[in-house]
């Protein structure tokens, strides 16, 4: 069917179709990955992610990869992108990144160690399209089955043992979530309301009656207020025992913070200093 | 058009009998959490117990049984992932019976009620749940993990393609992140422990594949065999290779904690669980050091003169950082992680020796250094105060006055370490010693004898506290250990004075000959 | 006869009765028997090892061996020539006799008599292994195995600063023990190389001692000197001597100075001179050097000690000195000299040493400022003092005299300068012997120690009375027994040395052959 094409292509030329794709497809990606250092909503930064996924993996596809291709979709895409989202979600789309710059000079190293990478990328680039000569996928895509067929064929001959070896992997992985995350309820014995009212009753609890909530009068709204009883004295169980037993001394800083009298995170609010809470 | 050039795909052959160690091991790790799933709790802790132990018993009998018709120079199964042979059935016994006896320590309920791990990691630590955890009986997930683990390391020291050794690497490693946070006491320090491992861990991992990666751009291949036939004889980029070469190193350097990649073994030693400490010090090493020995001896052995000056450096450095560092350690069981470093430069010295004397006395002194460590991390288990183990050196005090016999073996244990005569560390030492200087490391060899004399020294400082101490008031008790314990301990010291005075015919086993791919 | 049980049962005999003693340690006095009586078996053993053994023979005697790590080409082969024979005899003899001046030893709270002597007789296996060892591998193995019950000994049972010091002595000994190791591996490889599979067996080492390279021999010999002149002490490396010895418990005291230090004088000849000959010849004017500097520091500094026990330790340093200066002086009366002094000092400072201990035991105080005029209370005391103090100042008609003398008469054609020198070191020993004696037993009843015993300074402090008197008691009988045969033998071989020479003389000789070196012409027939 496009022998010829598929020729013309180890050959290294660019069909006209291609060069249209790319040149579409191109700017794209490219606008996608701007898209994502530069806006500051999180989940636009992940979407502008996936358009310059899906730019990528189209253009596998018409690069003669369309296995790749669609790995890049339906795993880099579908489920790696997927999976952000959801983080972004639960921990909250408002959440900011730090712009505390926690370890000195991070910035400079990080401009250094960027451009340097900057660098490698542009050699390894140009000596790619200079120095090393295109070996095509006409061999890989016309035997035994074309591309595909050939991944299967490595996973189920060759690579037979890494990949049945990956289940233990993935097995350790889903206990491994288990024994960290889930903690087993069944065991810890549950009252009904019933069970807990007789107990009540019975006097298995120092009162039968829940403890009086604070006293709420027009001059103060505070927990802090005391309830009075009927004869007009204090009821001491109608505060909690954390304010009483908590010394003026200790809140301080937080009464500061109301008062925002402190100064703001600096760029050693991380390293922890002696009661810094 | 291409469907038709579809052919029948043809199986790889598969060396039922070479690889059933394996098999049995790793199948029975799913029939592990099979238990997990859908025994009841009561039984679980038996159950688990006995099939860890029915399982590794039966994969050194399946061992045994393949060992009598093995082929001399080994085979190479399943599309030639896995070399079976020699070296590698000596570290799948070495690893079966070492993990045997850690599955000993962490079966033991006695020692530390109820077990050494905790009855529900999920629980926040310090939570009012989890004080009531304190002394309910202990999670079982840890003998399927630890069976993973074990099953993992027996691929890597016979995986003979860097792909399937990535794998494995990843299948030992990933049920030790998750054991290390397990601990029943001192959760916080457990679970960071577990973390920093699993961080680092991660990042020695993808250095590895980084190297893979490149060494599959140099040799168009993953096999051992293909890369060392690239680097044989070809015009292609060395640079690939050296950077290749260094990535692999660095991500199994890392495995082995070999000093200056060592940074997380004293705060994972330290943080885990004992039992599994003792797992780690001593099997993971052991795997370690046989997928370096097989990466080195088979895919680089011809770039060797490039590479061996650059490991002669390392080696200095892991015995003199595991050597300097230790005297200032004041917990005993980050002791024994600087000194593990130490050993490992030992053991690199042997391992970059490339001849069959060197592998012989590396696979030798992984064996006697597996056993010592383990009873060493299983005796310092016992040794207890209110607060679970009295790591403190210092609360060691006068230990010998309160019981003699744990004193007496734990002086052995140090003794061996440090490498004196008619116990297993100093044949082990010799062993690596005179095979590094029959290939010409003489001032390593020097070097590391001066390091020893410097580490003798904090195993010495532990023997005085024992011996020549009073003992404090309120310092710590040992406690009776459990059956298991009681027999990985007695095993590790058999061994350890055995080897070390009759070591003959495991010297025999030990020289194995070739690796094959 | 050809006595090759003999020396197993040598090793073993002492290591079968250190487990029956440490059994019993619970009952201290069956324990001492037992000790005592392992001990003794030992030296009557070592008596028929004596009589077996043919002076004129073959260069090892009694020898046994048993394939032990056949990997390495590693035997438990055990064999003596005259020297490590003498060796043995002085051990076997000296045990008993620590034994029994250890009867009653005040020791740390805690501390069982029972473990203490099992320790005793287990290092007495394996100082009788370290000279009994022909198989390098072995040797070295017996080298530092003999420092764990060395390091125990010290560390439990003795002196205020005993961990510190056991410390330092592990420390020193275990370092050179691990450079000898390199030495020993070192050996080993070369040995491969010459004779295709390598070998321990030192006749064998011996022999090809020829064909080694001079720069494989210098580098192999520097190992195994290092570890040899830590052990006998010689000058940079000796710190640890003075601090073990004066730490440790008198008896092992008398053990560590008298026989463990000899292993390295020992190593010098047995695997210094004859397996690395050129090596030997090449670094000997380091070792005279040391040697004459040990021998006159060591003079100072033991002028100049206030410490019995250090002052004792440093007298030895200086003596070590003079052997050394033998061994590396290359004449057959030299060598011989000094493989007779390594002999009579383990006599004439084990003896010093107990005497020393005995003192201490009556003042409890190890300063000398804490002593004097003791010989007014303590006469036998006294006289035993001097008679040790004699021998160890070599005044003729003791042991020491004659290998003293040998010593120097040999080394004197080969090193003229290096023997003036040393003889300087024999008047300072007469200094510092007679000053020791002053100022511990004589003028009027002074210091302390003794002063203070008898009621304190001013009530009932005349020593003429019987108050006094019963306080500081003379020797009792069991001293009188465990001195009697040190002075026996520093009489007896003052006046007859020739027993021990002519076992001593063939060996020294071959040792001489091995080594390459011829006596100079000058020298003479010297066997008085």
């Amino acid at each position: 069917m496009n022998t010829a094409l598929l020729l013309a292509q180890t050959g290294g030329e660019v069909t006209t179709g291609e060069a249209v794709a790319f040149w579409i497809l191109g700017p794209l990606a490219l606008a996608g990955g701007l898209g994502m250092l530069f806006s500051r909503n999180a989940v636009h930064s992940a979407l502008w992610l996936v358009l310059t996924m899906l730019g990528l993996g189209v253009m596998y596809m018409v690069q003669q990869a369309p296995f790749l291709g669609f790995v890049q979709i339906i795993v880099y895409t579908g489920a790696i992108m997927m999976l952000f989202l959801f983080v972004l979600m639960m921990v909250g789309r408002d959440a900011s990144d730090s712009v505390v710059e926690v370890l000195r000079g991070q910035r400079f190293a990080a401009a250094v160690f960027g451009l340097g990478f900057g660098v490698l990328m542009v050699t390894a680039l140009a000596r790619a399209l200079t120095d090393v000569p295109a070996r095509g996928l006409v061999e890989a895509n016309t035997t035994n089955g074309g591309n595909v067929g050939n991944i299967g064929r490595a996973v189920f001959t060759d690579y037979v043992f890494p990949f049945e070896l990956t289940s233990a992997l993935l097995i350790t992985a889903a206990l491994g979530a288990m024994v960290l995350a889930f903690v087993d309820r069944r065991h810890t014995e549950r009252k009904t309301q019933r069970e807990m009212v007789e107990m009540r009753l019975r006097g298995e609890h120092d009162r039968p009656s829940p403890l009086p909530g604070p006293g709420v009068f027009a001059t103060a709204n505070s927990v802090a207020t005391p309830a009075l009883l009927p004869d007009g004295s204090v009821a001491p169980e109608s505060v909690s025992e954390l304010i009483e037993a908590t010394s003026r001394k200790t809140l301080e800083s937080d009464v500061a913070e109301v008062a925002g009298t402190v100064p703001g995170p600096d760029a050693h609010a991380l390293t922890g200093k002696e009661g810094d809470r | 058009m291409l469907l038709a050039q579809v052919e029948q795909v043809q199986v790889p052959d598969l060396d039922f009998p070479a690889i059933a160690p394996i098999l049995i091991v790793l199948g029975a790790a799913c029939v592990s959490v099979l238990f997990e799933a859908f025994l009841p709790r009561s039984a679980r802790w038996a159950a688990q117990f006995g099939l860890s132990v029915l399982t590794l018993v039966g994969a050194g009998a399946a061992l045994l049984a393949y060992l009598g018709d093995a082929p001399a120079t080994g085979v190479t199964t399943l599309a030639g992932a896995l070399a079976v042979d020699k070296p590698a059935l000596f570290l799948w016994a070495t690893l079966l019976i070492l993990g045997l006896g850690s599955v000993f320590l962490m079966a033991d309920r006695r020692v530390e009620p109820g077990g050494a791990f905790a009855a529900d990691a999920a629980i926040r630590p310090g939570t009012i749940q989890d004080r009531a955890q304190a002394t309910t009986v202990m999670q079982t997930e840890v003998f399927p993990l630890a069976l993973f683990s074990l099953g993992g390391m027996m691929v890597f020291t016979a995986s003979n393609d860097l792909l399937t050794m990535f794998i494995a690497l990843e299948v030992l490693s990933l049920p030790l992140y998750l054991m290390c946070g397990l601990a029943r006491r001192r959760r916080l320090i457990s679970q960071e422990a577990a973390v920093k491992y699993f961080l680092l861990g991660a990042f020695a991992s993808a250095f590895f594949l980084y190297g893979l990666a490149l060494l599959y751009g140099y040799a168009g291949s993953i096999k051992l065999s293909a890369i060392a036939a690239a680097a044989g004889g070809s015009d292609r980029s060395d640079t690939l290779l050296f950077a290749g070469i260094g990535l692999l190193v660095v991500g199994l350097l890392f495995k082995a904690a070999v000093g200056p990649f060592h940074t997380w073994s004293p705060d994972v030693y330290q943080g885990a669980p004992t039992p599994v400490t003792a797992f780690m010090g001593a099997c993971t090493k052991v795997a370690a050091f046989g997928g370096i020995l097989r990466v080195f001896s088979v895919a680089f052995e011809a770039t060797s003169w490039e590479w061996r000056g650059v490991l002669w450096g390392v080696a200095i450095v892991s015995m003199l950082i595991g050597a300097i560092l230790g005297l200032t350690q004041t917990d005993i069981k980050r002791m024994v992680a600087y000194s593990s470093v130490a050993h490992a430069g030992f053991l690199l010295i042997g391992s970059i020796a490339l001849t069959d004397e060197g592998r012989a006395a590396t696979l030798f002194y992984l064996l006697t250094y597996g056993f010592t460590t383990l009873s060493v991390f299983a005796v310092i288990s016992l040794v207890r105060d209110a607060n679970g183990e009295a790591t403190q050196i210092s609360s060691w005090a006068g230990l010998a006055k309160r019981s003699p016999v744990v004193a007496g073996i734990f002086t052995v244990l140090l003794l061996a370490l440090a490498g004196i005569p008619f116990t297993s560390g100093f044949v082990g030492k010799f062993v690596v010693f005179s095979a590094a200087l029959a290939d010409g490391m003489a001032p390593l060899v020097v070097i590391a004898l001066l390091a020893s004399a410097v580490a003798a020294f904090f195993y010495l400082r532990i023997i005085v506290l024992m011996y020549m101490r009073e003992p404090e008031e309120d310092g710590p008790t040992v406690s009776l250990p459990g059956v298991p314990t009681t027999i990985t301990i007695a095993l590790g010291v058999a061994v350890t004075i055995l080897l070390g005075v009759f070591p003959s015919a495991v010297l025999d086993w030990s020289v194995v000959g070739a690796f094959v791919s | 006869m050809s006595g090759a049980f003999l020396l197993p049962a040598l090793l073993f005999l002492p290591l079968v009765g250190g487990v029956v003693v440490a059994l019993l340690r619970n009952n201290d006095k069956l324990a001492k028997l037992a000790a005592l009586g392992f001990s003794l078996g030992e030296l009557v053993l070592a008596v028929f090892a004596w009589i077996a053994f043919d002076a004129n023979g073959a260069r090892l005697q009694l020898t046994s061996s048993v394939e032990w790590i056949p990997q390495f080409g590693v035997n438990f082969a055990l064999g003596v020539d005259g020297i490590a024979l003498v060796m043995i005899a002085l051990i076997a003899f000296l045990v008993p006799i620590v034994i029994g001046a250890s009867w009653e030893e005040k020791l740390p709270e805690g501390r069982t008599l029972g473990g203490f002597l099992s320790l005793i007789l287990v290092m007495e296996t394996f100082m009788v292994g370290v000279f009994a060892a022909t198989d390098v591998f072995l040797f070295y193995v017996f080298f530092e195995a003999m420092l764990i019950p060395a390091y125990f000994l010290i560390g439990r049972f003795g002196g205020p600063r005993r961990t510190y010091a056991a410390m330092k002595f592990f420390l020193y000994s275990l370092l050179g023990g691990l450079i000898m190791l390199a030495s020993v591996i070192g050996v080993y490889v070369t040995s491969a190389d010459v004779l295709g599979k390598g070998t321990f067996e030192w006749a064998k080492l011996a022999e090809i001692s020829k064909d080694l390279s001079p720069t494989a021999q210098f580098w192999l010999f520097l190992g195994f000197f290092v570890a040899f002149a830590i052990k006998a002490p010689l000058v940079p490396l000796h710190t640890w001597l003075p601090d073990s010895a004066a730490e440790a418990p008198v008896g092992v005291g008398v053990l560590l100075v008298g026989v463990l230090d000899k292993v390295g004088t020992f190593g010098f000849l047995r695997y210094g001179l004859s397996l690395f000959p050129e090596a030997s010849k090449q670094l000997a004017p380091l070792v005279l050097v040391l040697a004459v500097i040990g021998i006159l520091y060591g003079a100072f500094l033991a002028f100049g000690q206030s410490d019995m026990k250090r002052f004792v330790a440093f007298t030895s340093i200086a003596h070590f000195g003079f052997i050394a200066l033998g061994i590396f002086a290359f004449s057959s009366q030299s060598i011989s000299g000094s493989v007779l002094y390594m002999v009579n000092h383990g006599i004439s400072t084990g003896m010093l040493f107990l005497v020393v201990g005995m003192v201490m035991a009556r003042g409890g105080s190890r300063q000398f400022a804490d002593y004097g005029g003791m010989a007014k209370l303590t006469p036998v005391l006294g006289g035993l003092f001097l008679v040790a103090g004699l021998s160890s100042l070599a005044l003729p008609g003791t042991n020491s005299f004659v290998s003293e003398f040998l010593v120097l008469v040999g080394s004197f054609p080969n090193e003229p300068v290096f023997t003036i020198l040393a003889s300087v070191g024999m008047v300072l020993a007469a200094l510092y012997v007679l000053r020791a004696y002053q100022q511990i037993m004589q003028g009027p009843v002074r210091g302390t120690a003794l002063v203070g015993l008898a009621g304190g300074p001013g009530s009932a402090t005349d020593p003429e009375s019987d108050t006094f008197k019963s306080k500081i008691a003379d020797l009792s009988r069991r001293e009188l027994i465990v001195l009697a045969p040190l002075v026996a033998l520093i009489i007896g071989l003052g006046v007859y040395p020739k027993p021990v020479l002519d076992v001593i003389t063939p060996s020294v000789t071959a040792t001489m052959t091995e080594a390459g070196v011829t006596d100079p012409v000058v020298a003479q027939e010297g066997d008085k």
